[in-house]
């Protein structure tokens, strides 16, 4: 019988990893049907129609003419060779290809909004709760609110109309920020703000939390007791504790800014995923949508187990079972 | 050309020679194509860029009264009506330097017919064998679909001489050959990206592949960002003064309209809700442009279920809308009432025809209601999921429950794809929806109420129309032409085959630098047609 961590761990991975299959194939079954229960077909149009013979081709073309069952049998069996399928929207391209095009750019974006809101969003929550009904806190806990309340289109398009527009205007186009598009550079700025906005107010709050009850602990008592510096007591024995809820937390956060907030990208024009979703979802391409979210899920559940994995490292008492 | 740009509703700035050292023009299309093989294109942000990169035998001359020369430069008819002879200029090329041949006509034109390829527009493509061949399905062998094709009325008799034999005499073909998605495809280019009907074949996803014959050709391919062309040296006509354009794929309106005024982009399509804030703007209003669309808008009953199956009550609910209200307050000015069916610009108008019996009559109403023996309607209004759908589904409701008292109208926003399955179903009472000119012949408009029409759901039908049509849709005599049309035009106004209501105006904005532009009313972006004779002046 193998002994040592590393090996339990390594096994446990192993297992996770192996759970994926049956998730994944639920998840493409529940997609599956739910799109297919959805009214209205992909070539309805909305001025002129597409001539009926014209309809039946393109049905034949993607397999729609075929039974249910049968279209997910062939399915399943595409998707385990890597083939996902032409998307029904964009002609002659395949859903792989329009997912590795555009996933750069959202997951760029989400990566970058995940650097920000992990520090901000944990230092405001921690120092909110060590300086308890001070301004420190009221400023934070008020921050908070507010960002959870503003919807975030309204914060992006009041940050391009200030620090675009208006920018351009009193700098007389000396400085300003572009209005959208992508970019590795400043064109950066105002759309992982925008996205930060809200999960930096949940982290700051749930910090806030959870360290405020990690702080009327015993064994915090005795570290001030000790006469320890607060730098010491903060990052030694509170932050290890109070972060566990946090770290749950950052799991789905993660997942959901790397796969895209569709009205960010609307707003800013980043050419990614999320809005492909959608417009997706609209247009009833089938294998995009059911491709997309095969994305997501994997995401969620890998976002998942690295969180289950960092439990071990954060707190000794959970064991991997 | 320089100068020939007086009249019209176009045009940006005066004929100066003062150029910018970059000539680049750069809009918003607003949505990616889903496709930039122009046989497969359908909507105007893919002609936006299929037109630019492709070029028909014809094209429309800026007034839209006839076409001019463009592939071809010039074509006969022949005295039955049936055989058209395009003949190709010697001197046009595609943008890899090779001729533009005949045989590349045919082939596209097999081509839309293919059910591989499943083209949007084939059903306008109405030359000898397509009946037969619209029967074929894609899974047919591929001989039988190859013999069919081959037994079009399409043959190229030499390298520069493309005939096509119609089924029946059609004076409007010539407007089809105008279609963008009739430009010549080369069978060796389509090659180089796959198998010829694989649907998997990449030739017009890649700019390296995407050969096309028009005064540009695509150089950068960014999805959802944006579309690059730049001029082609090789056009027949010498490579265009703009060197570069930018089509750039913001779909949100806001966002579009803070480049324009960042300079980001040098044309706008206004988005409504700033109408009237571009009018008051002492510079904005300076860059604008107004021009009628060939597009009309009308209320769509289903005429086979009751209520709506009496005339009366259809009559009654066409004279309740106060359209110029609807043009003001809704549309602020960017639409024109309307109470015919044939748009203002379009050759057909009539406001007048029939007597204009739909026109906005309040008392008029509630008595037709009466007549019909109506004292309380409760109807369901069919509307697509988007702001500005609801807001004149809003209008039209406040109008007629204001107008005819006693009729309840509950509206039933919802997805725009599960409208249409619906309207397919017939499984609706009243919508509104319209049409919007292919090309600028009455043909491409009557052909919409004839009975069995695709592309309207009121399931209209009445037999001395579809005659009436039928006969205008080939006659050549114009004066003859124009009567049959009218008496047609008459009748769906008096049997309301839907009631309509305005019709659109597009408002552009173009920075004082873009000038040469003629601005028409079919454009897909402000002086698509004539993209040649854009310049960009100093600025």
């Amino acid at each position: 019988m193998p002994q040592g961590r590393a090996v339990n761990l390594a096994f446990y991975i192993v297992r996770r990893v192996l759970w994926m299959v049956p998730v994944l194939f639920f998840v493409i079954l529940v997609t599956f049907s739910l799109m297919h229960f959805a009214p209205g077909s992909p070539w309805d149009q909305e001025g002129k129609q597409l001539p009926p013979n014209v309809i039946a081709s393109l049905n034949q073309r993607y397999g729609l003419d075929r039974p249910l069952p049968e279209q997910f049998v062939r399915y399943i069996w595409s998707a385990i060779h890597l083939d996902f399928g032409l998307s029904y929207q964009y002609e002659n391209r395949t859903v792989l290809s329009l997912i590795l095009t555009g996933w750069p750019y959202t997951a760029t974006l989400g990566l970058c909004a995940f650097l920000l809101i992990v520090p901000v969003g944990i230092g405001l929550g921690v120092a909110a709760a060590l300086r308890q009904n001070t301004r420190t806190d009221y400023v934070v806990v008020g921050f908070s609110t507010l960002g959870a309340s503003v919807p975030n289109f309204v914060i992006g398009i009041l940050l391009i109309i200030v620090l675009s527009v208006d920018m351009n205007k009193w700098t007389s186009g000396a400085f300003w920020l572009p209005s959208g598009g992508f970019g590795l550079d400043h064109h950066l700025i105002m759309p992982v703000i925008t996205l930060s906005v809200l999960p930096i107010t949940y982290i700051a709050r749930l910090t806030r939390a959870s360290t405020l009850e990690v702080l009327r602990q015993d064994y915090v008592r005795t570290a001030w007791a000790k006469g320890l510096r607060e730098r010491l007591v903060v990052v030694k024995h509170v932050l290890k504790n109070s972060l566990i809820p946090v770290v749950t937390a950052l799991g789905p956060t993660f997942a959901f800014l790397v796969t895209g907030s569709v009205i960010v990208e609307k707003v800013f024009v980043i050419p990614g995923i999320g809005s492909t979703f959608v417009t997706a979802v609209s247009s009833r391409d089938y294998p995009m949508i059911v491709g997309i979210s095969i994305i997501f899920a994997l995401v969620v559940a890998v976002a998942n187990l690295v969180v289950d994995l960092l439990y071990v490292v954060i707190d000794p008492r959970v064991r991997l079972t | 050309m320089i100068g020939v740009l007086a009249c019209g509703p176009g045009g940006g700035g005066t004929t100066t020679t003062n150029l910018a050292k970059d000539q680049v023009l750069r809009y918003n299309i607003g949505v990616e194509p889903n496709s930039f093989d122009p046989g497969q294109q359908q909507y105007t942000y893919e002609a936006a860029v299929g037109r630019q990169a492709f070029e028909a035998l014809l094209k429309p001359n800026k007034d839209l009264t006839d076409v001019e020369p463009a592939t071809a430069e010039k074509y006969e008819v022949s005295s039955d009506g049936l055989t058209y002879t395009f003949h190709i200029r010697k001197n046009a090329k595609w943008s890899d330097g090779q001729p533009v041949k005949a045989q590349d006509f045919v082939y596209s034109w097999q081509r839309l017919i293919d059910p591989r390829l499943g083209a949007p527009y084939n059903d306008y493509y109405v030359f000898k064998g397509v009946d037969a061949a619209s029967k074929l399905k894609a899974s047919d062998p591929a001989d039988k679909i190859d013999g069919a094709l081959q037994a079009l009325g399409l043959k190229a008799t030499d390298d520069s001489t493309f005939v096509v034999t119609l089924a029946e005499p059609a004076p409007y073909f010539k407007w089809i050959a105008t279609l963008w998605n009739g430009a010549p495809i080369r069978k060796d280019v389509v090659q180089k990206g796959g198998t010829l009907t694989d649907p998997k074949n990449t030739w017009a996803t890649k700019p390296d592949t995407l050969i096309g014959n028009g005064p540009f050709k695509v150089t950068e391919i960014a999805s959802k960002d944006h579309v690059t062309l730049e001029a082609s040296s090789n056009y027949w006509g010498g490579a265009p003064t703009l060197k570069k354009m930018v089509f750039y794929e913001i779909s949100d309106a806001n966002a579009d309209f803070a480049k324009y005024k960042n300079g980001e982009v040098d044309m706008n399509n206004v988005p409504l809700a700033n109408t009237d804030l571009v009018r008051n703007d002492p510079q904005l209003s300076k860059e604008l442009h107004e021009t009628p669309q060939l597009g009309v808008r009308w209320i769509q009953f289903n005429n086979t279920k009751p209520p709506f199956d009496n005339q009366d009550v259809r009559m009654a609910f066409a004279k309740a809308v106060d359209r110029d209200k609807l043009a003001k307050d809704v549309f602020k000015g960017r639409a024109l009432p309307i109470s015919t069916f044939i748009p203002k610009g379009q050759s057909g108008n009539n406001p007048t025809v029939g007597g204009d019996p739909q026109k906005f009559d309040a008392a008029a109403a509630k008595d037709l209601l009466k007549k019909a023996g109506v004292t309380s309607l409760n109807v369901t209004y069919l509307v697509r999921n988007d702001t500005a759908n609801q807001q004149i589904a809003q209008f039209i409701q406040d109008q007629i429950q204001t107008n005819l008292p006693g009729v309840k109208i509950t509206l039933e926003v919802i997805d725009s794809k599960t409208v249409t399955s619906r309207l397919r179903q017939k499984n609706f009472q009243m919508y509104h929806g319209g049409w919007i000119g292919d090309y600028p012949d009455p043909q491409n408009w009557f052909d919409l109420f004839k009975t069995g029409s695709g592309n309207q759901f009121s399931g209209y039908s009445n037999k001395q129309y579809d005659d009436l049509v039928k006969r205008a849709d080939v006659e050549k005599d114009a004066a003859k032409r124009k009567d049959l049309y009218d008496q047609a035009h008459a009748i769906i106004v008096k049997e309301v085959a839907g009631a309509f209501l305005w019709q659109g105006k597009n408002f552009y904005l173009l920075k004082p630098y873009v000038q040469n532009d003629t601005i028409t009313p079919i454009d897909e972006w402000p002086g698509c047609y004539f993209s040649k004779n854009i310049t960009i002046g100093q600025h």
